[in-house]
Order: structure tokens, then sequence, then C-alpha cells
């Protein structure tokens, strides 16, 4: 097997491996989530051994089949590339290790094929296969969503579909566009094409923004992000925490590829609107996603707009499109990730075992869970986007990018979303620390905090009332599950690590920033 | 100097850092716990002090985030506030022993703990060798002092706790937003004596605008009003905090902050150039007289050392605006000065409350006699920031005058003798009146003719300009006596005094029938009065021989570095 055949395996192992839980867990549901974590750890190590040979001989490419890439499917792993893969990868990992509850067959498989979609997103070097694998990962996050018992999942799991299909219908229509201006489908061969097309004909730029706003809608910019906070609200607490690390992460991706690799930057000069329009969505995302983070009281809701407002920021950068911009988003793409990832265990953490959904619920439980609580305080600071945090180095990039470009509102804009976080990322921490718990004397008494008559997210696996004592539920033969902390703990270490390391991240970057700009 | 590549900056950041969480591990053993922070400081007061005197500069590089390097750089500026804080940390250590001990605090175990984290962000902030560093440190000291201002944990602290954060946090936004801009006009963040080269050569416009956000972040923690508002709300932390943090280390790096930005990142030349630094010395001006203005109807002790603190910062910050070498010694002695008198200060009216429960200046007639060590040393500082001779506060005052008046703008003269004349009025009653005055007789003495005596009138929490309230003052001749003051301001409605006979003192055991004679020696524990008697000390060394410190070299070179 040569070094390029590792490349496709990064998508093939997930996807076929998806069968392997399905069958496995008609004999043991343990044994099939075993293999999920084997699968999944696998996949990391095949994108971290990808990685270090992109890092070693360069740019890696794959056609499969091999038909010519310009009719076929072409992969593609250059730097940016594998650095998502493994991102996806470990996020996946994380997220699935993050919650305890035992899982179906069919979610297992779910979650893999949810991974191969993403993985394969990432990788990719066509359109339309773009569009495939968005559909793979869409179709199995609808589904995971919804997985969860209760009428609030099939509802958001309904409108997150609706939501996503139009939109991965959008991307396809512009996709249909490109291919008529230019009659190929493979990256490296429409970026001349289009060109040649005319960045400024009306075909091309009708391509662009179709695709734009269709991966717009799965980024959630601002008008499009109404889907967000239901679905990471009602979905279970693993999946919350996977979309919110990767669903709008590998968009981000996808419209940086298009926007750089695909239209390259002379589109955004030659039709000067479209770059404006990008901008004041991006900013407005930031705006509206930071204000109505504010009004939130719902924990996971809270964080979803969070997330809209710091994806405005990636798209701030993109539209800036300078090296220290893009750099901004795509350091901003990673620490988002990580951080966001962190937060959705912790807070599925404090759902299951002590009842709290809101900001109010969380009031003291600092004290009882110390460790969990302080890696939530350093995700949020991470959030904000104070040093030395990888969220600081993000706005950091994108902040001078900004001001070197002459663009003083999108540094204001940038500056001024620091405030915002700091206001309702503050808030979350305040209370988790300061506020004093509802019903004092709860070490004994977490039967208080199970309340399952209005767990409307309730677990297959977990019988109501069994707890009688002050441990966390177990379900699995008694073993108290740290795996949550851990995966918060690590979490909260690598946006730290990260952002000392941002400069080290920059560089790897740097080669493909600077290929396009 | 030259540069030598050391650990030492390094261990003085990470020995307190280090020091977290061991704390936090030896919860369960308080003499344990109490041993890691007692070597701590001392770790850490012999790593700064191992750089005092050397030939070189230390510098310790900390790798680098988002392409700006990270490093701390022990020159003569860093290492005066580094040795300060570090030698102030020593004598507060041994005092939060005796203070969270005597009064038995809850969560006595995280205190420390941030305790220890805000000393490490202090020493980074101090021997930072550049503004991002500056900056990381910076908000790392706003992180780690909130619990400690929160650590009541009832609603008032927690409010006061959110007022600072959201003080010093927006503050660090604005900041930020001016590093950005150096950062871009520049090409570089690094700290230069005199003044970075770009900046001079500079857009005007954005050059100004990038000294004012700097200023103005800085200025949130430097208490510049009308950014000060925190300072006085953060006298809910337990008096050690207010002391150390509030006194010393957080105050003092927003000051420091500011002198880096105006000596080392713009110089004194370009900062002149713009015509920045005027409007710089104005606000601080009008920082000083204001602040003493409502200082002094501040009954609650710790509020009125809070606007103390405000106006006392000022003088450095206007030391530093008024860009001469003589105003810029000044003001950095004073950045030492004033932080053992105001410490002793605080120490003082922490160790009252803590041996008589006392926290307003209208129940403090007498209290001389039951705390006579305490009342001296308090008697002492409180000289010494007035300015009188003998103590660290005319030193460094005197150069600040000095400084004034050969600079462009000797009206800011006035300015210094107002705000002194101001301190004066707000001390010396209280020291008369603990000395002079008594309890349990009505007596002129007894009274302070400023401040109000906080159960007449509304809540004088606000700390507003102009706080009205029925006012005790000299004039109001028949009714007050000495023990006009009511136990509960909330049933004070119509200025009605109601007599407080029943009221019990906390330690004493004695009513309002006057204070019990104690001796220095049994007045308090140790814990409490010895470092107390030390800062005070210390305070009086700085003022008889001030050279015998390091301070005085320290802040020679670091001028003689700035100025040429």
């Amino acid at each position: 097997m040569t070094a390029g055949d590792l490349l496709p395996m990064l998508v093939a192992l997930p996807l076929l491996a998806a069968v392997v839980p399905l069958l496995v867990a008609r004999r043991s549901r343990r044994l099939a989530r075993a293999a999920t974590v084997a699968v999944l750890a696998a996949q990391v190590a095949l994108a971290t051994a990808v990685a270090r040979l992109v890092l070693v001989e360069g740019p890696i490419g794959y056609v499969v089949g091999a038909i010519p890439a310009a009719f076929g499917i072409g992969l593609l792993a250059d730097r940016l590339a594998v650095a998502m893969a493994v991102l996806v990868a470990v996020a996946a990992l994380g997220a699935f290790l993050g919650d305890r509850s035992p899982r179906t067959g069919p979610e297992l498989a779910l979650w893999l094929l949810l991974v191969a979609g993403l993985t394969g997103v990432v990788v990719t070097a066509d359109v339309f296969n773009l569009y495939v694998f968005l559909e793979i990962s869409g179709l199995a996050a609808y589904a995971l969503v919804a997985s969860a018992r209760g009428a609030d999942a099939a509802l958001a799991g309904l409108h997150y579909l609706l939501v996503g299909t139009v939109g991965a219908t959008l991307y396809l229509l512009g996709v249909g566009y490109a291919f008529v201006a230019t009659g190929t489908l493979a990256m490296a061969d429409l970026a001349p094409a289009l060109a040649a097309a005319g960045h400024g004909s009306t075909l091309v730029v009708a391509a662009f923004v179709l695709m734009a706003v269709g991966l717009g809608v799965k980024l959630a910019l601002f008008p499009l992000h109404a889907w967000k906070p239901d679905a990471y609200a009602a979905a279970p607490p693993a999946v919350a925490a996977v979309l919110a690390a990767l669903g709008s992460t590998v968009a981000g991706y996808a419209l940086v590829r298009v926007t750089f690799d695909v239209f390259t930057v002379a589109f955004l000069e030659a039709v000067p609107t479209v770059r404006t329009l990008l901008l004041a969505v991006a900013a407005a995302s930031v705006v509206a996603g930071g204000l109505l983070a504010l009004r939130e009281t719902d924990v996971r809701r809270l964080l979803a707009y969070s997330s809209v407002s710091q994806f405005g920021l990636v798209g701030l950068g993109i539209a800036l499109a300078t090296p220290l911009a893009v750099t901004g988003a795509l350091v901003g793409l990673v620490g988002h990730a990580v951080a966001k990832g962190g937060l959705f265990v912790a807070a599925g953490t404090f759902a299951r075992d002590y009842g709290a959904r809101t900001v109010d619920d969380y009031a003291g439980l600092a004290a009882r869970t110390p460790a969990t609580g302080a890696a939530v305080a350093v995700l949020a600071v991470s959030l904000v986007g104070l040093p030395p945090t990888v969220g600081f180095a993000s706005k950091w990039y994108l902040a001078l990018g900004a001001v070197e470009a002459g663009s003083w509102a999108v540094a204001a804009v940038v500056v001024a979303s620091t405030l915002l976080s700091l206001a309702y990322a503050g808030r979350v921490v305040e209370r988790l620390y300061l506020g004093t718990a509802t019903g004092d004397g709860a070490d004994t008494a977490t039967a208080d905090g199970r309340r399952d008559g209005r767990d409307a997210v309730g677990e297959p696996g977990t019988a109501p009332g069994s707890v009688p004592s002050g441990e966390p539920a177990t379900t699995d033969g008694g073993r108290p599950f740290r795996s949550p902390l851990v995966v918060a703990a690590v979490a909260a270490a690598l946006v730290v690590g990260l952002g000392l390391a941002s400069t080290a991240l920059a560089d790897w970057f740097a080669p493909v920033v600077e290929g396009w700009l | 100097m030259t540069d030598v590549v050391s650990w030492l900056p390094l261990a003085a950041v990470a020995i307190p850092a280090a020091a977290v969480p061991l704390i936090l591990a030896s919860g369960a053993r308080p003499t344990v716990r109490e041993a890691w922070t007692g070597l701590a400081t001392l770790g850490t007061f012999g790593a700064v002090a191992a750089m005092v005197h050397t030939a070189g500069t230390e510098t310790t590089g900390l790798g680098s985030i988002a392409g700006l390097g990270l490093a701390l750089r022990a020159d003569a500026a860093g290492l005066l506030f580094a040795l300060l804080a570090s030698t102030l940390w020593i004598a507060t250590a041994v005092y939060s022993v005796g203070y969270v001990r005597g009064l038995d605090e809850r969560g006595q175990t995280r205190f420390f703990a941030a305790f220890a984290a805000s000393i490490a962000a202090t020493m980074g902030v101090a021997l930072a060798a550049d503004l991002l560093t500056l900056f990381v440190f910076y908000e790392l000291l706003t992180l780690a002092t909130y619990p400690l201002v929160a650590h009541a944990g009832d609603d008032a602290a927690r409010a006061a706790g959110r007022k600072y954060l959201a003080y010093t946090l927006g503050g660090g936004v604005l900041a930020f937003g001016g590093i950005l801009l150096v950062g871009a006009l520049a090409g570089t963040l690094g700290f230069v004596p005199g003044g970075v080269a770009g900046l001079a050569t500079a857009d005007p416009t954005l050059a100004r605008a990038a000294f004012g956000l700097l200023v103005a972040g800085f200025g949130v923690k430097a208490a510049i009003v009308p950014l000060h508002a925190w300072l006085p709300a953060a006298m809910v932390a337990p008096t050690p905090v207010s002391g150390l943090l509030h006194a010393v280390a957080v105050v003092k790096s927003g000051a420091f902050a500011v002198t880096r930005s105006v000596l080392y990142v713009f110089g004194p030349e370009t900062a002149g150039d713009l015509g920045v630094a005027l409007p710089l010395a104005v606000a601080a001006a009008l920082t000083m007289v204001l602040a003493g203005v409502v200082g002094l109807r501040q009954d609650s002790l710790k509020r009125g050392l809070a606007y103390s603190t405000v106006s006392q910062l000022s003088y450095i910050v206007l030391g530093v605006a008024l860009l001469t070498p003589v105003a810029a010694f000044g003001a950095l002695l004073h950045v030492v000065a004033h932080a053992f008198m105001k410490i002793t200060l605080f120490f003082a009216a922490g160790l009252i409350y803590v041996e008589t429960g006392e926290k307003y200046v209208s129940d403090l007639a007498g209290v001389g006699r039951r705390l006579p060590a305490t009342m001296a040393a308090f008697a002492v500082a409180a000289a010494g920031l007035v300015g009188f001779p003998l103590v660290a506060g005319f030193v460094s005052k005197f150069h600040l005058l000095l400084g004034a008046a050969a600079s462009p703008h000797p009206a800011f003269v006035a300015a210094f003798l107002v705000a002194g004349l101001l301190k004066l009025l707000y001390f010396w009653p209280i020291v008369y009146a603990a000395f002079f005055g008594s309890r349990e007789r009505a007596s002129p003495a007894s009274r302070h003719p400023f401040a109000p005596p906080h159960g007449h009138g509304h809540d004088r929490s606000t700390g507003g300009l102009g706080g009205a309230g029925v006012d005790a003052g000299p004039t109001a001749a028949g009714g007050p006596t000495g023990a006009d003051r009511t136990g509960d301001p909330a049933t004070v409605a119509d200025g009605g005094y109601a007599d407080r006979a029943g009221r019990v003192d906390r330690a004493d055991g004695v009513g309002t029938a006057g204070w019990e004679y104690r001796t220095p020696t049994t007045e308090s524990s140790a814990f409490l009065l010895v470092p107390v008697l030390f800062t005070v000390g210390v305070a009086v060394v700085l003022g008889v021989v001030p050279t015998a410190l390091p301070f005085w070299e320290l802040a020679e070179t670091a001028v003689a570095e700035v100025f040429g």
C-alpha cells in the first residue's frame, strides 16, 4: 500500500466500518460501542499518518477508480485538509467518549457515517463530490439529532432536515451553474476555467452566491441561523457536541475551499459586491449571535448562538482575504471546534448528572464538579478570546489582518465581539462558581439532581429512581464514568496548548494560504 | 546593560504559579497549605532579589502566540515593581493567615490559591518584555483576582465582582485595540526605553488613537476617573486582598502598564510631539482632586482608603505624563512609597475589623487605646501619604513636585498640593479621634468633620460625587453624642438618632463604655501586627534613608535608560 493509498482509506474506513456496529449490536451493545470507539481511534491514527505524509512529501492527490479527475472523483490532501481531517477524527472520538449513554446499533452506524461524510468533505477535490459528502454527513446528522427521545428532538431534527436540505440544494444549484459555465467539476480545473469564463459573468457570480448561501446555511450565518439553537439543544449530548464541534466547522472549511481554491481571490477582487455582502453577513452574524446569546437562558442554546457569532468571525476572515485574516479564520475554525466541543461535552455532563440546563441551574456547580468547572472556565476564556488561548490567537490574526487591510469597521467588530462573548460566557462561568446551589447539602442527595421526570431527552439505559447515592449515575457495570471530565479537560488543555503553539499552527497553514494569496 | 538569558525571570513567575495546585491539593491541612504559601513567597522574593544587583538584564523567552514573541525581561523598572510586589507578598501572606483565621473565613484554600495565582500574574506584568506579554499577564491578573473580590459569595460580593470584571475586562478590550494599532503601526511590540522608533514616524492620528486606547484600557486598573468605579466597589473583598491587590498589585499593574506605554512604547519625545501627554496629565490631575474630595465623605474606612488610592495612583500617572526625568523618577518612587504606606493603612483597617469589628470611621473614636501600635502605624503611614518628611511619601512627592515645577506646565504643582491637603483633611481627624477622642463621651474630637457617620441619610455605597444625606457635621450642635450611630442603617428614615447602647463589641465584649487599654504586645495577634509594623517600618526607612534600599537605584537606572 503506497502512501497515496492511505488517503481514500480516510473516507473508506468509517464508511465501510459503519456496518460493523449495526451487525455486532444484535449480539452485544457494549461490543458494538467498543467497535465504534476502535474505528474512531483508528481514524485518528490514520489521519495523523496522512498528516505526517503531507508534512514530508507535500500535498497528496488520489483519483478514485483511476477515472481522470476531470470526470471522476479526486481527493486532495494538502496541509489544510489533513489538519481538518485530524480535527474531525479527534473531535468525533472525543465527543463520542464524552457521553456514556448506551446507543443502539443504528445510532453507532450513523456516527461512523457522519465521520465518513465529514472527512469526505474535507479531503475531496471535486465540488460535486463535496455535495455528496455534505449530504451524507447531513443525513446522518439529521437522524442523530432526532435520535433523542421526545417531540423536541423530532421537531428539531425535522427543522434541521428541511433547512439543511434546502441549503445543500442551493449549493448543488451553484455547482450546476459552475458546471454549465466550465464543463468540469474538479476543483483544480474549475479555477482556471472559471477565470476563463469571466469572473464577472452572471453565471459565475450566481454560482458563487448559490454555493456560498448553501454553505452559509450549514454555517448558520445570520439570518440563516435559526436551526442551530433548536438542533443543538434538542440533540442528545454527544450528538450536540460533535455537531457543534464539526458540523459548521467543516462547512466553514468548504467555504474557504470554494472561495479560494475554486473561485480564487481574483474573483473577490473582480466582484467587490460579493466581498461586501459577505463582510456584511459575517459582521451581522457576529453581532446578532452575540446579542442573541446574551438573552438566552438555556445553556446549549446560548452556546449555539455563540457559535453563530464565532462563525461570523470566520466569515470576516474569509471576506477580508488577506494572508493574516485567512490565517485567523483557519486558526479560529480549529480553535472554536475544540472549545465548543469541550463545552458541549461539559454541558451534557451537567445536564445528565445534575439536571442543569439553564444558566440558573448551573449555580454553584463548580463546587460539586471542580475539575469540570475549571475546564469550562478555561474553554470559556478561549471563547472570549483572552490570551494565552487559541481563541485569542485567532482574534489577533483576524484583527491585525483587518487593521492592515485598512478595514477599521471589521477590526472594531472583532474587538467588540470579545466584549459580547465576555458578557454571555462570563455569566455562565460566574453562575458556575459563585451561584448558591439550589438545594444545599446536596452532596448526598443527587437524587434531586436527576429529575428524571422532566428529563425530555431521556436515556434508554437508566431506570428512573435508580440512583440513591451521591455518585453520578453509572450505566455500565457499576464503574463510575470519568470520560466526560477527561474529554473536557483535554479540550481545555488543547485550547491553551494550541494557543501557545499558535505560531506553529499558523506556519502549518502558511504554504496553503500563501498559495492562494 | 546587556541581555543575559536566564531562568530567573521565569522562576519569579513560575514559583507562585506552581504553588497554586499545591495549595489547592493541601486544602485539608491548613498548616501544610500555609507552608506552601510561605515557601512560595520566599522563593519568589529570592528569585527577584537575585536579579536586582546583577550586571546583565535577565531575559527568558516564552515562545510565541500568533506569530508574536512572548518574553520576560528584568529591566530596572520591571525589577522595581517585581521587588515591591514580592516583598509585600511576604508581609501579606503572614497577615492573611492571621486575618482569615481570626475571622474564620470560609473558602480559605481558594483564597490562598487565588492569591498565589495573582502574584504570579503580577510578576508576569512586572517582568514582561513587550506589550503582548504584559497584556497576557494583565488579563490573567484580572481572572486570578476575581475569585478574591467575590470571595464572600453574597450578593454584594458578586455584584462587586461583576463590576470589577466588567470594568477590567472591558479595559482589556480597549488595551487590546491599542496593542493592535501599535503592532500595525510600529511592526513590533517590544518595550524600548525612550520609545519604539516606528511610532515616531507613523500617522499621527492613528498613533494618537493607539495611545488613547492603550491608556484608556490600562487606565481602568490605574483607576483614572471616570474608569475608577470598580475600586471602591471591590472593597467588599477581605482586607488582605484589598491591601495587596488593590492597593499594590492590581492598581499598580495598571499604573505600571501606563508607564510602560508612555515611556517605553511611545517614549517621552513621541508622546510630547503627538501632544497626547497633556490630556493624560489633566485627567490625572482631575482624578487626584476629585477622588480626594469624594474620599473625604467616606465613613467606611476601606472605601475612604480606596478613594485615597485612586487619588495617589494619579500622582504616578501625572508624574509619568509630565515627561521629565525628575517627575518620572518621582513617579517610580511613588509606586514603591505609596504601596508600603497604603498597605499599612489597609492592614491596620483589617486589624481593627478583626479585633473590634469596626469598619466605620465614626466608630473609631478612642480606638487608639485599644490598638496603640496599630493606630500609631496608621498615623505614620497617613502622615507619609500626606507628605510629611521622614516617611516615604515625602521623598517621592518632593521629586514629583520638583518635576512638575520644572516641566512645561508648572500649574500641576497645584494639583499635588491640593490633593495632599485633601488627604490631610481626611486622615488627620481619624488619627486625632483615635487617640484623643473617646467612644463613651461625646466630644468634638470624636467626630469627623467631613465624613458623615454611616447611619445617617441614605446609603453611601454609590460613592458618587457630592453624596448627600443628613450631615452630622460640626454645625449640628444639639443632637449627636458619642453614641449616636445606629447599629442598623435600615431603621433610619428621618435622620433621627437611635441609641445603640445595646450593641456589644465582637472582640471586647464591651458596650459603648469605651475601649479597654491594651499594650502593643497584647493588642492583637502577631500574625496581624508584625506585618503592619514591618511595612510602616520600611516606609520610614524609605523616608529617612531612601538610598539604602534598592528601589532608589532601580528608579534612577530606569529614568536614565528612558531619558538618556
